[in-house]
This record gives structure tokens, sequence and C-alpha cells, in this order.
């Protein structure tokens, strides 16, 4: 009870104290924006015969024409009321979009993450007790080719083995294969909706378009996950507590596992809630190799026509994921050492 | 035999087949499905809102019928439009006054709107008011063509409209068949218009309200957009149904993976690979390729001929003399187009076509004379700007320039600059020079030149003005006389030859890389794929 209070109380305060933080991202990108040299009206203004009339039409109709001081205060009411503004580059509205294509970035993160983690601890503690056998220095090529590669060069390298050559893998383009029929949207999440329709197939077809994509981002993220574990596992495995427990005559499984891996956690949370806030903003370019229609590359998108307003609402949206990130790690802290929220 | 993916697949559905009888069906619905991949975003239904994509042109193509429509011609391994050969489209038929100045256009009968109200001419009227009233992109381009007032659209009967024009004007025709001049269901529109959007754009932006080939089954801008044949349709070439009774166009961002889906034929077509890829492609002939110049555009480096040292003509002929043309068409297209470049003529073009290849050549000696003759014995400092979006063509291209101009004495910073970024200068005039692409809707030569080299406006890339060809563009338009029109537009090609405001590089290729069973392909001139030409086997 007192530890589930010390936590409620811990959320609070964070989530208080990150409304300035807040504030200060939707300001500063909605100047960062307007300082950038393009100008939305012109590059959208493109037909055949778009002149200064077209030009001027967009940006009337953008409220582009108004002083930058005018601009902002609208655009905060307009966040105040949840309306992110429209895009142009795909029509509708940002929060509309966002809203569709954060589960696909979600899901395709998750699942990514999960990969690594099953990956990396179990090499990171392998490569600890095993220090510097051929293991740890297989676990530390494995790592070092894993965040060399770039991932648009791995991702294209696994489609060209995978879907080109081999033809084990379903086409790299997008969620799920074209052909088959999505479940009905409930949480946007296609492996979850699919399962909640009963519909096997369409699970299939979407755990298998996950694949690919997903073992390019788990490849990049192995490294830092996995050194942690290591470096972690080893400064623990050296402390008193441990030749304690052999001392006494605990098993190896038991010392390792229980009293060696939960401490030498810690770290390895930390470093996973910047891997997983990294992941989600960083994975660009796995969803433009693979078509995944999340929210980065649809950022990126924009952000390359100067179009304002999915920029800001995606600097929003990942501002609140990090917040969220950082929560979360916080209360998991609070889980694996009790210490952590006493006080 | 190898064991694929697919194979397993068409044998797991054989099976089912077997079992429940449907698996023809299956097999059947495939082939008259055809999936294109394309890196970009259809963001509007309606194309006449501003900031519509070119992407939205293609779609509204289908979804919408217009009065009229340009013909085909075939061309090797495909087909080209044909703008001299207009057909009735909406309209079953139509004929214009001995005078020019009174188009007839007669309706066909049995026309329905995607709801299955019959088509009438008030719909017409409607749809023409529309186009010269509202404010869109629909107003300027009608404009061209002398359309300006809902009071030249005149309702004869249920099934005749009228729409005259105070002189004759050689485009007014024309302009009825560009991928603007859409046929609205007015009834169904004007439900949803409002006192502020009389002409209810705002919902057509989401909604169609048309009686085109295709209805749209599933619209998810940037992801996919899935098309369904209208059975109903009649307006096509001889009243028949296009072939494909499904049409799924998805966007898959990156060039390599589409060309690979195309090549393992799980995609059909696509016309945006990259120009690199092209080439091992065809080596491997497991697709078919169709490449056609583009001949309503052209590549070119502009001059701001308003800006120093460029407002000088000796300039601008001394760097057209320095250019490594024929480099520059290897390195930059592979060679996949057809040369703007190295003509014989001297004084006057030997055709009255635009474009056509300008009297320029590499010639190092000549550009030295004239920077000299013009006051820059040493050459001058100078940039060169171009999109990072079309760097793959343009930076070679820029790199072997940067060489060449060198060794004139012209030193030359290379600027690579986001899109938008570039766009927005060029707008502004603000670039000395730089290399971009041109390409008109109504490939008539004076209608180009006067798009491209008159006027204050955004497609003046060189900021010309020219007193000389204001005038003959101005007039041209309204030239009847087909030697009087040839002779303007032969003198309007000799004064860019003389003064050089831009030089023409090349008409690159359009290239269609498609499944070998595909055929029907025709290049149109809004740079996207009629689905409506296409068939299977």
């Amino acid at each position: 009870m007192v530890l589930l209070r010390g936590i409620g109380k811990r959320v609070g305060l964070r989530l208080l104290a990150a409304l300035p933080a807040l504030f200060g991202v939707v300001v500063l990108t909605f100047l960062l924006m307007r300082v950038l040299p393009g100008d939305p009206a012109v590059f959208f203004a493109s037909g055949p015969n778009a002149g200064q009339e077209e030009i001027e039409m967009i940006r009337r109709e953008l409220g582009l024409d108004q002083p930058i001081p005018v601009q902002l205060l609208r655009y905060l009411g307009d966040v105040g009321h949840g309306n992110l503004g429209r895009s142009l580059t795909t029509g509708q509205p940002v929060l509309a979009d966002l809203r569709n294509r954060l589960p696909a970035s979600l899901e395709l993160t998750f699942t990514a993450l999960l990969l690594a983690l099953s990956f990396a601890i179990p090499l990171g503690i392998l490569a600890a007790l095993a220090q510097n056998s051929p293991l740890d220095h297989g676990v530390r090529l494995l790592c070092t080719l894993g965040v060399c590669v770039p991932t648009f060069v791995s991702g294209l390298l696994l489609i060209y083995a995978f879907y080109f050559l081999l033809g084990w893998a379903p086409d790299p383009t997008g969620r799920i294969d074209i052909f088959a029929s999505q479940p009905p949207t409930v949480t946007g999440f296609l492996l979850v909706d699919s399962l909640i329709a009963g519909d096997l197939e369409a699970f299939g077809a979407a755990a298998g378009q996950l694949v690919l994509p997903a073992c390019t981002m788990a490849l990049f993220v192995l490294a830092p996950l996995a050194r942690m574990t290591r470096a972690s596992m080893l400064a623990v495995l050296s402390s008193d507590f441990i030749r304690t427990g052999e001392a006494l005559g605990l098993s190896r499984k038991r010392v390792v596992l229980i009293y060696a891996l939960r401490n030498a956690l810690l770290p390895v949370i930390t470093i996973m809630g910047i891997v997983f806030s990294t992941m989600l903003g960083a994975n660009v370019l796995v969803e433009k190799v693979f078509s995944w229609p999340g929210v980065a590359s649809y950022a990126l998108d924009a952000l390359l026509a100067s179009d304002y307003a999915p920029v800001q609402g995606f600097v929003l949206l990942m501002a609140l994921i990090f917040v969220a990130v950082n929560l979360t790690v916080d209360v998991l802290y609070g889980l694996a050492d009790p210490r952590v929220s006493i006080g | 035999m190898k064991i694929t993916r697919r194979v397993v697949f068409a044998g797991s559905t054989a099976l089912v087949a077997a079992g429940l009888g449907n698996g023809e069906a299956m097999a059947q619905s495939r082939a008259e499905t055809l999936r294109q991949v394309t890196g970009n975003t259809i963001n509007t239904l309606d194309l006449t809102m501003p900031g519509s994509t070119r992407e939205s042109f293609g779609l509204s193509m289908h979804i919408y019928d217009r009065l009229v429509a340009f013909g085909r011609k075939p061309v090797p391994g495909g087909h080209v439009f044909d703008q001299a050969n207009i057909r009735g489209e909406l309209a079953e038929s139509y004929t214009i006054s001995p005078d020019g100045l009174r188009f007839t256009f007669k309706l066909r009968r049995d026309a329905k709107w995607h709801d299955g109200s019959p088509v009438t001419a008030a719909d017409v009227k409607w749809s023409l008011d529309r186009h010269v009233t509202a404010n869109s992109l629909a107003k300027a381009q009608l404009q061209i063509g002398s359309l300006v007032s809902p009071e030249q659209f005149k309702v004869i009967d249920p099934m005749t409209i009228e729409v005259s024009i105070e002189k004759p004007d050689r485009l007014s025709l024309m302009d009825l068949c560009v991928p603007y001049a859409i046929m609205i269901n007015s009834t169904l529109a004007k439900k949803h218009a409002t006192p502020e959007d009389p002409w209810a754009q705002v919902w057509m932006r989401e909604n169609t309200a048309g009686g085109g080939a295709y209805t749209i089954e599933t619209f998810k801008p940037g992801e996919q957009v899935v098309l369904r044949r209208n059975d109903a349709w009649k307006c096509g070439v001889d009243g028949k149904l296009p072939f494909f009774r499904r049409i799924i166009c998805q966007t898959v961002p990156e060039a390599a993976t589409r060309a690979n889906l195309i090549e393992r034929g799980d995609a059909d077509l696509s016309i945006d690979l990259s120009a690199s890829d092209i080439p091992g492609l065809q080596q491997r002939g497991r697709v078919k390729v169709f490449s056609v110049p583009i001949t309503n555009g052209f590549t070119h480096v502009a001059f701001n001929s308003r800006m120093a040292p460029y407002d000088n003509p000796k300039v601008r002929k001394a760097l057209a003399a320095a250019m490594p043309y024929e480099d520059m068409f290897q390195a930059s297209i592979f060679g996949r187009g057809a040369r703007l470049f190295g003509g014989t003529w001297t004084d006057a073009p030997p055709t009255p076509a635009f474009p056509q290849p300008m009297p320029h050549k590499t010639d190092l000696a000549l550009a030295k004379t004239l920077l000299a003759e013009a006051g820059f014995p040493n050459g001058f400092k100078t940039t060169f700007s171009f999109s990072a979006g079309l760097a793959a063509t343009n930076e070679p291209l820029a790199a072997l320039l940067k060489e060449s101009f060198a060794k004139v004495g012209v030193e030359v910073e290379i600027q690579k600059m986001p899109d938008a970024q570039f766009n927005t200068l060029q707008a502004e005039k603000r670039l000395p020079m730089f290399v971009d692409g041109a390409t008109a809707w109504l490939p008539e030569p004076d209608y180009f030149l006067r798009l491209y080299f008159t006027r204050d406006q955004r497609w003046n890339f060189s900021n010309f003005n020219n007193a000389e060809l204001n005038a003959l563009t101005e007039a041209a338009q309204f030239e009847q006389d087909k030697a009087k029109y040839d002779a303007a537009c032969t003198r309007m090609i000799a004064i860019l030859g003389e003064q050089v405001p831009e030089v023409l590089l090349w008409q690159p290729n359009h290239e269609a890389v498609m499944a070998p069973t595909i055929s029907g392909y025709t290049y149109w001139y809004y740079r996207q794929i009629d689905f409506r030409d296409l068939v299977r086997g």
C-alpha cells in the first residue's frame, strides 16, 4: 500500500512538472517551423497554372497571412481545443492521421523492443558470466555489427534476401497483405484486433508483415541493451552480497537469475526507456523502407514539404510519449528496487 | 521445382479451390485487379482545390468525366495522347459553329451519375459555372481558354449545352478536356452546399459526386486508394467498359521496393521508379518497360534574366556554350530521353514545334570569347541550385556543369535545397541559376512559350521579358490562319535561340514499368496513369 501510494504521488507530481515542458515544446516547434526557409503555400501551389493568386489563397486558408504572434495564439487556442490543424500532404486533419498511424508505429516498436530484449538480456548475461571468452567476443561482434549497419541498409538487405531472392517473407508493403481483408478496427493494433475478431488468417498476415521490419529495428538496438546488461551484471556479480550468496551455498542459477539479475536490471530499464522513445521517432527509415504507415515517416514527408501542422502535431505527440515513457520507467524502478519509491 | 512462398500459396489456394470450387473466381478477381505502386500521395478527392497533388489529378480522371477528351495515337510499345483528336466523353457529340465562337455539346442520353440519377445539361451548366466562379484551380485554367463567365454557358434543352466565346480561341475546346474540367452531379453537390460554401468545395474534398468509370472503395491518403469499376459507365471509346474491375493504388515510398514488387510479379505497374533501376529491370527481362520522352515537357537550366550578370544575353549564350551537354545527358538520365541541344539551325528553327533541339552545343572557345565580349574575361562567381527531391538526376548534372564552367573561369557554388525552400526562392526569383523541369497541359507552342517565358508569374522561371515575344504569344492564341500561326511560333522559338533565357537540356523519358501481361498503356500529358486504357492478357 505504501509502495502504491508512493508511486501514485510520483506520477501526479511528474505529470504536473511535464506541463511547462510540453508548452515549451509546442511554442518552440511552432517558431522553428516558421524560421525554416520553405513556404508551404508555394510548395503546394504547384498546379500547371498556379500563380501568385493560388499561393495567396493557400496562405489565407492556412492563416499564414497573419503576423506570427497572432498565428501562435490561434494555434495554441486550437491545440487547447484538441485541434492540431490539417495536413496539406494528406489532406486530412492531423489528429485523425496521428490516431490512425500511431498504433502502426507502436505495434512495430513494441514488437521490435520485445524481440531485442529477448535476445539482448540473455546474451548480456552470458557475456558477463563468461567474460572475455570467445562467447563474449561473439556477442560483442554481433552488437557492433548491428549498430554499425544503418537500418535502411539492413532493411533493404533483409528484403532482398528474404522477399526478393528466397520468397519467404511477404511483400514488404505495409501492415497487412494488400489482398487480405483487414480486421475491424478496435485498438488499431492489427495483432490485437485480429485476435478480437477471431480472424487467425489476418493475425498470421499481420504477424508475417511485422517480422522483417521488427528484426531490422531489433538488430539496431541490440547493442545498447546487451552491452548495458553485461556491464551492469559484471558490476553486480563482483559485489559482496553475491559472494555471500555463493558462500551460503545457494545454487548458481538462483544467484544469477534472482539476486544478480534483479539488481542489474535498473540501468537496463533506464536504457530501455530511452531506446523505446528513440525507436519510435527514429525508425523513420525502417518505416520508409517497409512502407509502414507510421507517424515518423508521416512527419518526415510533412517536414520535406514544409507542412507545418503535421510536424508540430508529431513533435507534441513525441513529447507526450516521452513523458509517458519516463513515468513508466519510474514506476518500473519502484518495482525493481523498492528503495527508490520510499521517500 | 523451387518451393517458394508463392508456390505454397498457389498450392494451398488450389486445395481450397478443389474443396470450395471458388478458386477460379479468386484467381479471376486477381487477374481483374490492377495493383499500382507509387511513391506519392493523393491528398484530396477534389482536384480543383489549391494544393492538390498530381496524383489527385490522375484519380479524378477515373471518378469524374469531362465533356470532351483527348484521343490517343499509337507509338512503339504503347500510346501517347493526341490533342489534335478530341472525342466526346460525357458529350455524345459536339459541333463548332463556322465562326468558331460557339461549341454545342449533345449529352449522352443513357449517361448516369454514380447515384443512378441521369446526367442533364443543368448539371453541366452548374459544373462549368462552378469552375469559372468558385475560387479554385479550375478558374485560372479555364481562363486560359477564354472561359471566364457563367453567361458563356447556355442550356439549350435538357440534353444540349452551348458554350460561347468572344473571339475564336485555339485553346477553348482543349481546355474542356483537362483534368480540372470535371462534370459534377449538381443535385448531390448542392445538397452539401452551405451559404458560405455555395459550391460544396469542403464536402467534395472528402466525397465524390461524379459519374466516371470508377468509384472509390477505400480512401486512405498516404497508404492506399482502392477503385471499383462503375459498370453503368457509358462514356468510354465506343461505349466500352474498362478491363480492370478493381484498381489498388498503393503508396510504397522506397523506389527499390517498388522495383522489387514489380519484378517479382506482386505489383503490376509503377511510373515512378528510379531512373538508375530501369536499365537493369529491362535487361533481366521479367517486366515490360514503356519509355517515351515527355513530349509536353523539358528539363532546363534557367538564368535569372533580370539579375546581373545574367541580364546580359552574351553571358547567357556563353554559359550555353560551356555546358557539357552529352556528358550531362548520360550521367543525369542515362541517356533515357530526347535531346534538346545540338540543333543545327541558326536563325530560324526548321519547324514551329516546341520543344525542339535548340542550336546550342559545347564550345569552350566560343564561351570564352563571349564572356570576354560581355566584360568578364576572367569569369565570375555564381551559384547553381537544385531541389533535394530531384538530387538523383541533378547532382551528377551539377557536378559536370561546375567542372566545365571552371574551364572558362566561371566558379560555381552548388546549392542543394529542400524542395519547399527551393520552390520558395524560385517563385520569389531569388535564384541566379538553377535546373528544373517544366511541363504544359496544352502543348501548343504558343501556350508553352506564353506560360514559361512571359509575364510576371511563377512559371516564368527566367524572369524573361521580351516585348516581341510577349506580343507574339498574345496574338497567336487567337490566330486562326495556320500559316500565320506557324510563322509566329517559328519566330518565338528563334527569339529563345538568340536570347537564351533558359538552356533547354532534354525531355526525360516517362517510364512505365509493368507486368509483361499488361498492355494498352498511354502516356498522358498530366503524367499519371489512365487505368481505363489498360488491359491484362
